[in-house]
């Protein structure tokens, strides 16, 4: 019985130029994705019906299992904005960017990544990065050294820098996952309502669990008393605007700087 | 150096074969194999495994029960040392990947060492394998650049498009608007208020805090991405009341483009010669000629905006 056909989907040109794209962007918004996908027909299959972009997605996926990996969708933890990366499904180290950087760079990262994560604000501050680099493995790096690699990771979207202080760019989080939680498994944060790893987000002041601020927004909708899901107390914090990629905000910017004292990431 | 996957009891698309070591390079093509039972999507657990080979093993009626025991650890054996070939033909294939990307050919030696290990006596094996996913997958070819080195690299199969980055409207029209900013600072000597620019911007129906379909918030892309991403630099105008702040080339726009560039490019746009606005272009001289002194210690950092 041909039992894996079911499974397996076709690969054309217009698939593969679109894995190429995204392989070279590490990480692309949704709007930029269905841009993509866009091009890839127009270049190859001009004719075509462009397939829903799930479902375009669904089909790549199933071929990428033999080699054990998949473009995987997640949603930045500021403000929602839904995001694509080709991630590894096999490995759980942070292997992908182990190709590109020195020993003791990506002992840097890791330094950097665990200050994050043991943060309450998901937030590790320049400074106390720096005073980690005595202990780095392999060649010695200085502190001027160390700036720079750590403008070397924001540039390729593994962390992102607000106000001197850094935290995880959706990419890593999205890449990063399994390895996260193996690793940090006491210290590693879980949203209350999606379950799924947290590095940003608010916290309910009387019970302790915390959520990602577009789950906030989802769950406390149009709730104009907004009560913690766990303990019932109520919730202090403001909540924020579910994204949406249709609307023209004239006032966006403001209340997202409100909302926030984070950056968005993308 | 890529780590072994823990688990993964995917299905193999391909038929079982013995592991006697003789290989002829031959493609493996990725169609489902009719022998195989298709395996679950679930952790790999030996008992499993036991449990399906045993049955396989149960079928063979001439057999001693002893002798189904040994068929059974024999086949068991196999799947396992099938799988870990699929994954280091999956490692492989990410690593090549990898290593193209930054344009440098890969030696066997590198992929024995990293990927390969002590499965490298199936190493022709594995790369017919990985060069099959890489073309069907992905549409690169793996081609041997040198026969006595064993020197390979990707060769994109795929019709190269001009301008692609431009068609796509991903970073494209941002680095766009990153231009006009930049050929703006220029031509205003060097530095450009924050006022002028967002003046500017009006003009081509680009409001600060209205969200725009190709540039997204552009306050946003502009005060915090391009400043981040040390394209541009923000300051403060001391001795200005009400506080007034100017722009100016970050470290970046230095190194990914040049006066000579953005002038040529506003020149372009006003559909004029570089030479018809004589100070600028004087000064881009200069530039280029110290550019050209520095030479060989300007490295190409451009590589990096591709992430």
């Amino acid at each position: 019985m041909q039992g894996n056909t079911r499974r397996t989907g076709i690969m054309t040109d217009v698939h593969r130029r679109f894995l190429q794209l995204l392989m070279t962007h590490g990480v692309l918004e949704e709007c930029d994705v269905k841009r993509l996908q866009k091009h890839c027909y127009k270049v190859h299959d001009c004719n075509a019906t462009i397939e829903k972009l799930e479902d375009f997605i669904n089909n790549i996926n199933s071929v990428l299992e033999s080699l054990y990996i998949e473009i995987k969708k997640g949603v930045t933890e500021d403000d929602g904005r839904p995001i694509y990366a080709l991630v590894n499904l096999a490995t759980t180290s942070i292997s992908k960017m182990a190709s590109d950087f020195a020993e003791n760079e990506l002992d840097l990262f890791r330094k950097a990544l665990e200050l994050i994560i043991d943060s309450d604000t998901g937030f590790a501050s320049s400074t106390n990065i720096l005073n980690l680099v005595d202990q780095l493995k392999g060649k010695k790096m200085r502190k001027k050294e160390a700036e720079h690699v750590l403008q070397k990771f924001v540039q390729s979207k593994w962390l992102i820098e607000k106000e001197g202080e850094f935290t995880l760019h959706g990419r890593a989080i999205l890449e990063m996952d399994q390895y996260i939680r193996e690793t940090y498994p006491d210290a590693v944060k879980v949203c209350n309502i999606c379950r799924s790893l947290l590095i940003q987000g608010q916290s309910c002041e009387t019970c302790g669990i915390r959520m990602h601020l577009p789950c906030v927004a989802k769950y406390f909708q149009s709730n104009s008393e907004p009560h913690c899901p766990h303990c019932n107390d109520y919730w202090p914090h403001e909540v924020p605007e579910v994204f949406d990629p249709e609307k023209e905000r004239e006032t966006g910017m403001s209340r997202s700087n409100k909302r926030s004292l984070r950056s968005r990431q993308h | 150096m890529l780590q072994k996957p823990e688990s993964g009891a995917l299905p193999i698309p391909q038929a079982e074969r013995e592991m006697d070591g003789s290989h002829d390079g031959e493609t493996q093509p990725l169609t489902a194999s009719q022998e195989m039972a298709p395996s679950p999507l679930l952790q790999e657990s030996p008992e499993e495994d036991l449990g399906a080979v045993r049955e396989e093993g149960a079928s063979e009626p001439s057999l001693t029960p002893k002798g189904a025991r040994a068929l059974a650890a024999k086949t068991l054996a196999r799947r396992r040392a099938c799988r870990r070939l699929d994954r280091t033909v999956a490692e492989l294939v990410q690593f090549l990947l990898l290593k193209d990307r930054k344009k440098s050919p890969i030696t066997r030696s590198e992929m024995v060492k990293y990927v390969i290990g002590d499965l490298k006596d199936l190493f022709p094996e594995i790369i017919a394998r990985a060069a099959e996913h890489l073309r069907y997958v992905f549409g690169f070819e793996l081609k041997q650049l040198d026969r006595k080195h064993h020197t390979y690299i990707l060769i994109n199969k795929l019709k190269p498009i001009e301008h692609e980055e431009e068609a796509l409207g991903g970073d494209g029209p941002r680095l766009g608007l990153l231009m006009m900013i930049l050929g703006l600072i220029y031509m205003k000597g060097n530095s450009a208020r924050e006022a002028q620019v967002w003046a500017m911007l009006r003009r081509l129906g680009v409001r600060p805090s209205k969200y725009h379909f190709l540039f997204g918030y552009p306050k946003r892309l502009i005060m915090e991405d391009f400043v981040q991403l040390r394209y541009l630099n923000y300051r403060r105008v001391p001795h200005t009341n009400p506080p007034e702040c100017e722009f100016s080339w970050g470290p970046r726009s230095n190194l990914e483009t040049s006066k000579m560039k953005v002038l040529g490019f506003v020149a372009k746009l006003h559909k004029k010669e570089p030479q018809h606005w004589p100070v600028q272009y004087r000064e881009a001289l200069a530039d280029e000629a110290d550019r050209a002194r520095a030479g060989a210690s300007v490295r190409a950092r451009a590589s990096t905006h591709l992430w």
